[in-house]
């Protein structure tokens, strides 16, 4: 199958200091997802603003190559990276209710996306736009599109994201801890979004902490730690078979929490 | 909006009471008795008799809250007392006064948002680099200038030394630019370094990342979305600008023999002027609190989530 996004030796350092990010190579294919896993400060959101050219190049150096459909990110002219970021490639981000600029209505950021990559007037984009968002069940688009950011909850947001991310035909989309500031419910509906995303053909790269949303999405799985994958394998191998001691460490965590929440429920019953 | 308005407006009356009740006890302690004050100035050897009588006559015998009810009473209707050295009503004098501080002043506001906009927006735009280099030397310089000596040296220099500007003058807009730049230069270094950290601020902010993500072009971002951000606070202290400088104008219009509020409040300090003081720091306060008012008004209309926050819908 087609891969569509191809990482190989990625640095990332800060300017004459030692890499906090090294030899990450990873590739996804068409209607695949890649899950990194990884404690805080392990490198994964670095990782994730690397591929997507938005770390700031005054303070950090990236090497490497970055692939997509064959053509490496980091040769190119920073013009030409920006009509491939945000359209061909695109980014969901952790914090619905902070990546929304509070000052702009929904539906401005919306059209400005449209309007940055392809040659629509204000009025065509909006209309593209609130198609877009009645894709992703989204009711009273219109009253959507007028509302600034904080008049609207958390999961919301985060499907306006998912609709902008999906909105120019990406090939690959990039989700860092999509699902970690929201409660369960929501939770359940952007896995439910994310299956669908992946099933249309596009790329999935999902960055989370959490082993439950690995388990749910994830084809395959990359263990980072201190800037490092540490382990690599499908869903199955890592869940079932993990070599090394701290993917088993993460795995007991993780089975410890659910422990201590069957313990609380019992409690509270 | 409008209950929002009105609790702001009482809130206003309380600031309004408790500075002219602060001026009054303030000049009330003072040594100098006005009453003397004003006898020596109109009545050659006075004695105390006279003094007292013009006392009685001045309403000063009574006690100090009394007098106050009797100033605020006359303040309701438009009156704030005589003027004890023009004998003039002192809002005929305030009003003779203000228009010329009023031209300096909007001419300094004007030259601080021209200096301050362009130059913070480049400086934290180019973080770092020979420009924010240079604006931060000149802006430093520009804060430790004391204000009265930075008038004598644009006097020396543009209107002695290179005679561009007269040395005393009033009237016509040439003569307004010298006073204007001398209130505004240290004011500009002020703002200039406050908005250059909000902007880098700013660019830090998620949605910025967010923008970045979705491909939207560079200047784009800064105008659209880092420059509007950073509006709020620039508004709110422009607005505290603008009333110091209406309230602080008193050495430059003194250096520049500026016929302006300040120097006519300066006089009546000098010449226990009490119901003058009384009433330019009535209406200077009015000033500053309206401005206020202001900012909050704007920032509001331009960042809709502030009224929530406020917890007034």
């Amino acid at each position: 199958m087609e891969t569509v996004l191809a990482v190989n030796n990625l640095k990332v350092s800060l300017k004459n200091q030692a890499p906090l990010v090294k030899n990450i190579s990873l590739s996804i294919k068409k209607g695949k997802v890649l899950g990194i896993i990884g404690e805080s400060g392990s490198g994964k959101t670095l990782t994730c603003k690397a591929i997507m050219q938005i770390l700031n190049k005054r303070s950090f150096t990236v090497s490497g190559q970055i692939l997509l459909h064959n053509t490496d990110l980091l040769k190119m002219s920073e013009k030409q990276v920006r009509t491939v970021i945000g359209k061909d490639i695109s980014m969901i981000m952790q914090n619905p209710m902070t990546a929304f600029d509070p000052m702009m209505k929904i539906g401005r950021h919306i059209t400005d996306t449209l309007r940055a990559h392809t040659s629509l007037t204000r009025k065509q984009a909006h209309k593209v736009g609130q198609n877009q968002l009645k894709k992703m069940n989204l009711i009273r688009v219109s009253d959507i599109m007028n509302s600034y950011p904080h008049q609207l909850s958390g999961g919301m947001l985060q499907r306006v994201m998912i609709a902008i991310s999906l909105m120019l035909k990406p090939s690959i989309i990039i989700a860092d801890e999509a699902t970690t500031a929201l409660d369960v419910k929501n939770q359940a509906i952007i896995l439910t979004e994310f299956q669908r995303i992946r099933s249309s053909g596009v790329g999935l790269l999902v960055v989370t902490h959490d082993f439950g949303v690995i388990a749910k999405i994830a084809d395959d799985v990359l263990v980072m730690k201190d800037g490092e994958v540490v382990e690599s394998g499908t869903v199955y191998k890592i869940f079932h078979n993990p070599q090394e001691v701290y993917t088993k460490e993460l795995l007991q965590a993780r089975f410890l929490v659910d422990e201590v929440d069957h313990a609380l429920s019992k409690e509270s019953i | 909006m409008f209950r929002y308005i009105r609790n702001r407006l009482l809130g206003l009356i309380v600031v309004l009471l408790g500075v002219t009740i602060l001026t009054f006890v303030f000049s009330n302690i003072s040594s100098v008795d006005p009453a003397e004050a004003y006898a020596l100035r109109h009545i050659l050897n006075p004695t105390p008799n006279q003094i007292a009588a013009i006392r009685t006559e001045m309403g000063m015998d009574l006690p100090l809250y009394r007098q106050y009810i009797n100033w605020i009473g006359g303040c309701l209707q438009g009156d704030l007392g005589t003027s004890l050295i023009t004998k003039n009503p002192v809002s005929a004098d305030i009003a003779h006064k203000m228009p010329a501080t009023l031209k300096v002043v909007m001419m300094a506001f004007f030259w601080v948002v021209i200096f301050t906009l362009p130059v913070s927006i480049l400086a934290a735009v180019y973080k770092d680099s020979i420009f924010d280099n240079i604006a931060k030397f000149i802006t430093i310089v520009g804060i430790s200038i004391p204000n009265f000596w930075l008038g004598f040296i644009l006097l020396v220099a543009f209107a002695v030394n290179i005679p561009l500007f007269k040395v005393v003058g009033y009237g016509d807009f040439k003569s307004l630019i010298l006073p204007s730049l001398t209130i505004a230069i240290p004011i500009s270094s002020m703002s200039i370094r406050l908005f250059r950290a909000t902007i880098l601020s700013n660019m830090n902010q998620d949605f910025v990342i967010y923008a970045q993500a979705r491909g939207i072009p560079k200047a784009r971002i800064i105008w659209g979305h880092v420059v509007k951000n950073s509006l709020p606070p620039m508004i709110t202290v422009f607005c505290q600008y603008l009333g110091y400088m209406i309230a602080g104008s008193a050495i430059v219009e003194s250096v520049f023999s500026w016929p302006g509020i300040g120097s006519h409040l300066v006089s009546a300090i000098v010449g226990r002027d009490l119901p003058t003081i009384n009433g330019c720091v009535l209406v200077i306060a009015v000033i500053f609190t309206l401005l206020n008012l202001l900012a909050d008004l704007l920032n509001i209309v331009i960042n809709p989530k502030m009224l929530n926050e406020r917890g007034e819908i």
